[in-house]
């Protein structure tokens, strides 16, 4: 006997407004709570209501990287998703449907139709609003799996509400159970609980990105909401008063940047973070972050431009804009998480980064990685650093006689052998000092920045920061086969790890070794390390998802090496990993 | 605490000769002095233009930021650092113009900050063009033909938008202007102070003299009551004036149109503010408790 898959991929499809992400995310719950991995995967057009809404949710006993293409289960909410989907399943897949909606003749003969009375259902256990609750029930009766593990996670979502509601929604579940389980009693797909698992979290991107904030002593997010973003702003709202951060939703991106700039001129672990549209709004502040050398952090979470582009959907192709924003030159360092650990990790060393180097640095990431949860271990707090650089925060200037002029004034920009001055904060006895968007001298004051000496020594002084900023980055990460046994290797930034690391698994599967390196920090660019992953392994293929290749462009320009392979990606949607794998194959 | 002398340790003046600004640079000093604030407890903000280069002539805490963002900056202090008390110095391109939108949006958030706006009703810095505030049918080299916009109100805007504190001053009145900058620090609220400042080079209209024969203290008003909002509103409107307007046909009210002593600042609504938020990046935070609702 052949061991029952291990594996559970479900889609829900229906109509926009209708819950469908939340429901999906019960689900998701339900299964992690079991011991088991997910991966999910949200798509929705940028509409109020209407439209197709669908959630794909991908379950495993293994840790689960990215999402797939095929399907196992179709739950139809309504009879687009019939037509929009049912190519996804594999042979024998199960169609959940109202037969309100669609007759099982509809569904091709390859797979199971499995009719649910959805609506009425949900209205005999007390209302409509309870047909996706119905819906789920029907899932895990097709793969056997308890129907307590829903019911209980149900039990505590509604435990602050009447307890019929609870109770209700139990009712509902149960119902969808039996009856697809009568149904369709012979699905393939078994899965149970894992007994003793590790624990996990479930979380996506926005939510690891700002828990890292938080555990770096974040003390003050400004932004204006735009989609992937938005969900930052509300998750920092959502715990202001809890852990002591001023949360300000802006009038526009302009006034957060600066804000943030403000903040950070205080002393106060500020940052800010929008799409690549917002973030064009908030460049000048930028640029003049890098010129007062002020330590913020600005998450850009990017979708595919230009201009308004796809609001809900990713995209990679901000890589260079960010790399180059703001006028002039200035030092900055850019990191690209690829999932949720990384969104955390880097975020939280971000800040540390920006105070060590007096200077803004982007967390750079997409909506691939905002929208999407995945089973995660809980992140370790014990990892946590402070550490703020050359930062007083109290006292008198006359115990930092270094920092002073023969009369006892303070240097805020006093030139420095590592480009870093010593940061003083207002509010310390004898630090006046004048934070510039200007050009300055030692002590901040802009006409005084005229000369060209003066200009060019406090340029200078601001560009060997990204020397000392070389030593203190993130390195690449590497997965997968070592370069030198491997017969390809994939080159990626961002959330192309995900779907990268999926296709490598299966190659393995297939017996081709595959070597991952992941660009981590895309700025300064890790040039030697990219050269050396190059001359190891016996061809490359760079992923990246844009048209003109702006990895690419990178590695040829840092590098002074050709890439002959890639695969780029521009329609709105990520990788999957059966695009790559098949792109792997061409290419060997 | 600062004297006037300590406020001058830093760069000579490089405006005109007979600059407007000079007028609200030394009442502003001497307000600081008289005021008998400290050197720790506040921080200055300006904006890019000829009121800007004022960044480098005080010896203070400060931020020089951009053209017309100066209140994001100023805010994003006053809102992170309690202990401090914050000035923020604008010109009227930069406040009213570019920076229109931070404008209104500060004013009805009502932070406790102080925002004195340089009005020359013109732009100096790049060499003559029209502002916001420039009379209709001025001519100016980006307006040959005359502006054919109505001057933005800042007064009438700010008290239409819910300001706490809004006054206007002119800067051939010195101990005038003082008294308004003290009100206004020492106003709990966003304060508004637009400024009447002569640009001697390039507005050859509305000059010293010409304010001269034209302005009159609201306080001198009988019967004025400064915390009627709608009395204010009417007042703001009576400034409008053509180019070409007698003095006696024109009047230009100065001081405090509107003042609102017990309001609820922006900061009131901030219970978390408790201290100077760099406090919380000390050690790091321990999130578990949010961790464990995501499952962790």
């Amino acid at each position: 006997m052949p061991e029952a898959p291990t594996e559970l991929r479900v889609r829900i499809g229906g109509e926009a407004g209708f819950g469908i992400k939340a429901a999906g995310q019960t689900l998701a719950r339900s299964f992690v709570d079991a011991g088991l991995e997910t991966f999910d995967l949200t798509e929705y057009p940028s509409l109020i209501r209407g439209g197709h809404n669908n959630y794909l949710l991908r379950v495993s006993t293994e840790p689960v990287y990215s999402h797939v293409e095929p399907v196992d289960v179709l739950m139809c909410l309504n009879r687009e998703t019939l037509d929009l989907h049912h190519a996804e399943l594999v042979d024998g897949g199960a169609v959940i449907f109202d037969p309100a909606d669609f007759d099982a003749s509809d569904v091709p003969s390859r797979l199971r139709a499995v009719p649910v009375p959805l609506m009425e259902f949900a209205r005999e256990a007390g209302g409509k609003i309870m047909r996706n609750t119905v819906a789920l029930g029907a899932v895990l009766a097709l793969v056997d799996f308890p129907l307590t593990t829903l019911t209980d996670s149900l039990r505590a979502q509604f435990a602050h509400k009447a307890p019929e509601i609870a109770e209700n929604n139990a009712k509902a579940a149960t119902q969808g159970y039996d009856t697809a389980k009568a149904a369709c009693p012979d699905f393939p797909i078994r899965l149970a609980a894992v007994k003793d698992a590790p624990k996990r979290m479930l979380v996506d991107g926005n939510e690891a990105l700002a828990m890292g904030a938080l555990a770096a002593g974040i003390g003050f997010y400004a932004a204006y909401p735009m989609t992937p973003a938005s969900s930052i702003l509300h998750f920092m709202a959502a715990h202001e008063r809890e852990y002591g951060v001023v949360v300000k939703h802006t009038e526009d991106e302009i006034a957060a940047m600066n804000m943030v700039v403000g903040a950070a001129f205080g002393g106060t672990r500020a940052m800010t973070a929008s799409a690549g549209g917002g973030f064009a709004l908030m460049v000048e502040a930028f640029g003049m972050a890098g010129a007062s050398e002020s330590a913020v952090v600005v998450g850009v979470l990017t979708r595919p431009g230009p201009a308004t582009g796809l609001a809900t959907w990713t995209e990679q192709s901000d890589l260079r804009y960010v790399i180059h924003a703001a006028q002039g030159e200035f030092p900055r360092v850019v990191m690209a998480p690829g999932d949720r650990e990384d969104a955390f990790t880097l975020t939280w060393k971000a800040f540390n980064l920006a105070d060590q180097l007096q200077t803004p640095v982007v967390i750079l990431g997409d909506s691939y990685l905002s929208d999407n949860r995945q089973s995660i271990p809980p992140f370790d707090l014990s990892q946590v650093t402070i550490d703020r650089g050359k930062l007083v925060t109290e006292g008198d200037m006359a115990d930092h006689p270094d920092a002073l002029d023969a009369d006892g004034r303070y240097l805020r920009y006093k030139l420095a052998d590592d480009g870093v001055s010593l940061r003083v904060l207002p509010g310390v006895k004898g630090a006046n000092q004048l934070g510039n968007s200007y050009e300055h001298d030692e002590y901040g004051f802009g006409a005084a920045g005229e000369p060209a000496e003066v200009r060019t020594a406090q340029n200078e002084k601001r560009m060997r920061k990204m020397d000392l900023a070389r030593t203190l980055v993130p390195p690449p990460a590497y997965f997968g086969a070592p370069p030198e046994e491997a017969a390809i290797g994939l080159l990626f930034f961002g959330t192309t790890k995900g779907p990268a690391r999926e296709a490598a698994r299966m190659l393995e599967r297939e017996g081709v070794k595959v070597a991952l390196m992941q660009v981590v920090t895309v700025f300064p660019f890790p040039a030697d390390e990219v050269a050396a992953f190059l001359g190891t392994v016996p061809k490359v293929l760079l992923v990246e998802g844009n048209f003109t290749g702006q990895l690419e462009g990178l590695v040829r320009q840092e590098c002074l090496l050709p890439i002959e392979n890639t695969l780029h990606r521009y329609d709105g949607r990520p990788f999957t990993p059966e695009q790559i794998v098949a792109r792997v194959k061409e290419v060997l | 605490m600062p004297t006037v002398a300590e406020l001058e340790r830093a760069m000579k003046p490089t405006w005109c000769p007979g600059c407007g600004n000079f007028g609200m640079y030394r009442a502003l000093k001497e307000t600081i002095e008289e005021l008998g604030l400290s050197a720790e407890e506040f921080a200055m903000v300006w904006g890019i233009g000829c009121h800007g280069n004022g960044a480098d002539f005080y010896n203070v805490q400060g931020f020089h930021g951009l053209h017309g963002r100066a209140l994001p900056v100023a805010t994003g202090i006053a809102i992170t650092r309690p202990d401090l008390k914050v000035i923020v110095e604008m010109g009227d391109g930069d406040g009213y113009g570019i920076g229109g939108n931070h404008f209104i949006h500060s004013v009805r958030r009502n932070i406790d900050m102080t925002a004195i706006f340089h009005n020359n009703q013109i732009y100096g810095l790049t060499t003559g063009q029209a502002s916001p505030t420039s009379d209709q049918f001025m001519k100016t080299p980006s307006t040959p033909g005359g502006v054919v916009e109505e001057p933005v109100n800042p007064v009438g805007v700010s008290v239409a938008q819910g300001a706490t504190f809004v006054a206007r001053g002119f800067a051939g009145d010195i101990p005038h202007l003082k008294e308004l900058y003290k009100r206004a620090i020492l106003h709990e609220g966003f304060s508004v102070l637009d400024i009447y400042q002569p640009c001697v080079t390039w507005n050859k209209f509305n000059t010293f003299s010409w304010f001269r024969d034209r302005v009159y203290k609201i306080e001198d008003l009988p019967d004025y009551d400064p915390t009627d909002r709608t009395k204010a509103f009417d007042l703001s409107m009576s400034t409008f004036h053509e180019l070409t307007c007698a003095p006696d046909e024109c009047k230009i009210p100065i001081g405090v149109f509107f003042e609102e002593p017990d309001s609820f600042t922006y900061q009131d609504g901030l219970p978390q503010l408790d201290r100077p938020m760099w406090k919380h990046a000390e050690k790091p935070r321990n999130i578990s408790a949010t961790m464990a609702k995501y499952g962790g």
